[in-house]
C-alpha cells in the first residue's frame, strides 16, 4: 500500500485507515520516527554535567544526558539482554547501571564495566566499544535539543529550514535565552492516533471557534472573545512543519484571563519589536498554534510545548512543558506556569475538550464502513494565494487546511520514499539571523 | 482587538478571592508540614468532619458546584502537584510549589473552572459524566490553632460517561479545615495522585 494512495493533498482528502491501521503505524515508526529529527529536551533540563532526563523517540525509550563534552542521546535499553536501563524520569549521576546483570554505561552511553568483567575480557572477539547504548545524532536550535537515529538524515538546520525564522518569535523574543519551567513533563494518555493532535496544532484554528466555546467563556465572555478572522492572519509551512497565526500579539494569552500578565506582555511589545521586527513580534503570544514535524507542537501565548508520543495506532501520550524567557521576572513566570496549567494541561479548561474530540475521531474508525469514508481537509478559502515576500510556503488567512495538507504531503513523502536523496527539503531562502 | 481582550460580559473574576504569590507559597509550606503527628480530635469533631466530607463528595457527584464552592474558604489553596519517577538517592524535595502542577488554584480559579462547566457549551460534559466519589481513611488532628484541623484522607473517584468511557483515580488528600459558625470551610488541600503519567485523558473533575 502506498501512502500516496491514502492521502489526496491537492483537494484535501484523507483515508481514515491512516488513523487506525497497525501496519501503517509500524511503517510510521520506521519511516517517520526513526528518520526525523525529534525533539528530546530543552537544554535547561540538562543544565549541569551528569544531569539527565528520559524520554521517547517514537516508541524507543532514550536517555538525554549532559556529559562533560555536551548533550548525548542514546537508547535506554541494555544491549546485553535488553532490559530498560534507567527508570527515573530525571536525575543526576555519572553512570547508568542495568538492573539485570549490572552492566554500567557512562554519560555518553559507552559500556564502562560490569560484574565479573574478566569473563568478558577473556571472551574472544568481545570488544567493549561494540556494546554501548546506541547513540543518536544530536543538534540544538536556540535551547531546543533534537535527535535522530538516522545517520543519513540531513542536518537539523536543513530539516527546520526557514521555519527557524518563525521559531525565533517564541525562542528569541527576549535576550538571554529560554528555559522550561521546573517540575518535569506534565504527562497524560489519550486514546487517539498521534496525527490528530499533531495536525490540529499544525493548522487547525478552525476548531477553536466551536470546541473551545465553553472553556473560553469564563475568561473571554460568551461568543465574545475568540476572534479569528482571515484578515491579518497567515499559515506558514516548511518541510511539513507548520504555524497558523494572527497579528494580535497576545490573543492566545488573553484566554488565561490574567490582566497583570497581559499588562506585562504589552510592556514588552516595543522591545520585542525592536528585536524581531513588527511582523514576528506580533506572533509572540497571538492566536496561533504550531507543529514541528512530526509530533512536537507548541502554542504561542501559553508557551506550552509538547510532544505527542505514539504508543500504538490508537494511543498517544502528551508530554508538556512551559517555556519562558530566562530573564522574565519570577512573578510573570509563575503566572505563565499557572496560566498554561489552567488552560493547556489535563486539567486545562481548553485542552480537556480537545482530547475528547481526538479520541472519538480515532475510535469511530472501528467501523468498517466508517473507516472507508475519507475525511475532508479541503478548506482553502483564499484559494492557493501565496505570500511571496515571507519565508516558507505562506498562505494568507489562518482559517484554512493549507498547513494540514502540507503536513500530510511530508508524511506521504517520508512514508513512500526509501532514501533521503529522494526526499528534497525546501532550501532556506533567508539567512537566519540571530536576533539583535 | 479591543483594548481589553478580556470581555466585560462575564463575572469579573479578578475581584474574586485569591492569594498573592507569597501567600500561596506559605500555604504550600503549611500543607507540606502536615505529618499526622498532632493530637487526634475528639469524637464529636471527628464525626462532624466525616459528615463534611460525605456532603462534599455528594455535592460533587451531583454537580452541585456552587454549593461545593460555598464550602471553600476565601483563602483557599488547592494543589495537585505532578509526580515524577526519581531514584531514592535523588536529593530533590519531592514536591516543589514552584514546579508545574495539575492543579495550583485559588478560590477565584475554582470559580473560573465552574464558569466553564456552567457555560452550557462544554461538549465533553454533554451528555454529563456520572461520578462516584468515595472518601475514606479519615484521620483528623489538632493543629495548635483553635478551630483549625489537619485532616488526612484517601479517595477513589470513579467517572463514567458516554459508552465505554471511564476513569478510576485513587489518591490521598491532606487538608486544613477551619471551623466557623456556619460549619467547616476547606482552607488548604493537597491532592496526591499516585500516577506519574495521568492514565486518563483529563481531570474534568474536582477532588
Amino acid at each position: 500500500m502506498r501512502a500516496a494512495d491514502l492521502v489526496d493533498t491537492d483537494f484535501g482528502t484523507i483515508d481514515r485507515r491512516i488513523f487506525w491501521d497497525s501496519a501503517i503505524y509500524e511503517r510510521e515508526l520506521e519511516r517517520i520516527f526513526a528518520r526525523s529529527w525529534l525533539f528530546v529536551a530543552h537544554e535547561s533540563q540538562v543544565e549541569t554535567a551528569g544531569s539527565f532526563v528520559t524520554t521517547y523517540m517514537g516508541q524507543d525509550s532514550v536517555i538525554v544526558a549532559r556529559a562533560d563534552d555536551g548533550i548525548k542521546v542514546f537508547l535506554n535499553s541494555c544491549p546485553h539482554r535488553g532490559n530498560r536501563v534507567c527508570f527515573a524520569d530525571s536525575g543526576q549521576g555519572r553512570s547508568f547501571v542495568c538492573n539485570y546483570h549490572g552492566w554500567a554505561f557512562g554519560l555518553d552511553g559507552a559500556l564502562k564495566k560490569m560484574p565479573k568483567m574478566g569473563l568478558y575480557k577473556n571472551t574472544p572477539g568481545f570488544r567493549f566499544e561494540d556494546w554501548g547504548l546506541k547513540r543518536a545524532r544530536v543538534a540544538t536550535y536556540k535551547g531546543l535539543v533534537f535527535a535522530t537515529f538516522d545517520e543519513t538524515a540531513p542536518s537539523l538546520e536543513d530539516w527546520l529550514g526557514d521555519f527557524r525564522w518563525y521559531l525565533d518569535a517564541v525562542l528569541d523574543a527576549e535576550p538571554g535565552g529560554t528555559e522550561f519551567l521546573a517540575g518535569g513533563a506534565t504527562r497524560s494518555v489519550i486514546n487517539c492516533n498521534w496525527k490528530f493532535p499533531a495536525d490540529n496544532f499544525v493548522g487547525d484554528i478552525y476548531h477553536a471557534l466551536w470546541t473551545h466555546l465553553g472553556g473560553a467563556e469564563p475568561t473571554l465572555g460568551r461568543h465574545g472573545g475568540v476572534k479569528v478572522e482571515n484578515e491579518g492572519s497567515w499559515q506558514v509551512s516548511v518541510n511539513g512543519h507548520g504555524w497558523e497565526f494572527n497579528d494580535s500579539f497576545l490573543g492566545n494569552a488573553a484566554t488565561m484571563g490574567d490582566r497583570d500578565l497581559l499588562r506585562y506582555m504589552r510592556s514588552r511589545q516595543e522591545a520585542i519589536t525592536a528585536r524581531l521586527g513588527d511582523f514576528r513580534a506580533k506572533m509572540w503570544g497571538s492566536v496561533a498554534s504550531a507543529t514541528i514535524f512530526p509530533n512536537f507542537s507548541f502554542l504561542p501565548g501559553y508557551f506550552t510545548f509538547r510532544t505527542f508520543q505514539p504508543k500504538g495506532p490508537l494511543k498517544t501520550e502528551i508530554h508538556a512543558w512551559t517555556l519562558v524567557p530566562r530573564n522574565m521576572p519570577e512573578d510573570i513566570k509563575d503566572r505563565f506556569r499557572r496560566g498554561s496549567m489552567r488552560t493547556f494541561s489535563p486539567s486545562g479548561i481548553l485542552e480537556m475538550d480537545d482530547g475528547e474530540n481526538w479520541e472519538h475521531s480515532t475510535a469511530a474508525n472501528a467501523g468498517f464502513v466508517t473507516r472507508n469514508q475519507r475525511l475532508c481537509y479541503a478548506m482553502a478559502p483564499p484559494g492557493e494565494v501565496k505570500e511571496k515576500e515571507l519565508p516558507g510556503d505562506v498562505h494568507a488567512g489562518q482559517l484554512s487546511d493549507a498547513n494540514q495538507r502540507a503536513f500530510y504531503r511530508r508524511w506521504v513523502t517520508m512514508m513512500d520514499t526509501e532514501s533521503w536523496a529522494d526526499m528534497p527539503l525546501a532550501s532556506p531562502s533567508v539567512a537566519v539571523e540571530a536576533a539583535k | 482587538m479591543s483594548s481589553d481582550p478580556i470581555a466585560a460580559n462575564k463575572p469579573d473574576y479578578s475581584t474574586y478571592p485569591t492569594l498573592d504569590r507569597a501567600q500561596a507559597a506559605a500555604a504550600a509550606q503549611e500543607l507540606l508540614a502536615l505529618d499526622g503527628r498532632g493530637a487526634p480530635v475528639d469524637m464529636a469533631t471527628h464525626h462532624a468532619i466525616e459528615r463534611f466530607y460525605l456532603r462534599e463528595a455528594r455535592l460533587l457527584d451531583e454537580e452541585r458546584y456552587r454549593d461545593w464552592y460555598d464550602m471553600l474558604a476565601d483563602d483557599l489553596f488547592y494543589w495537585m502537584p505532578l509526580r515524577e519517577n526519581r531514584f531514592r538517592r535523588d536529593k530533590r524535595a519531592p514536591f516543589d510549589p514552584s514546579a508545574m502542577a495539575l492543579f495550583d488554584e485559588r478560590k477565584a480559579d475554582i470559580a473560573v473552572r465552574i464558569g466553564r462547566l456552567e457555560s452550557t457549551m462544554v461538549w465533553t460534559e454533554d451528555p454529563p459524566t456520572r461520578h462516584v466519589y468515595l472518601v475514606s481513611n479519615v484521620e483528623a488532628f489538632e493543629t495548635g490553632i483553635d478551630g483549625q484541623y489537619e485532616v488526612q484522607s484517601a479517595f477513589i473517584q470513579y467517572r463514567n460517561r458516554s459508552e465505554h468511557d471511564d476513569a478510576t483515580l485513587a489518591g490521598r488528600r491532606r487538608d486544613i479545615l477551619r471551623s466557623t459558625t456556619d460549619g467547616f470551610l476547606l482552607a488548604r488541600r493537597l491532592i496526591l495522585l499516585p500516577q506519574s503519567i495521568l492514565l486518563t485523558k483529563n481531570l474534568s473533575v474536582f477532588f
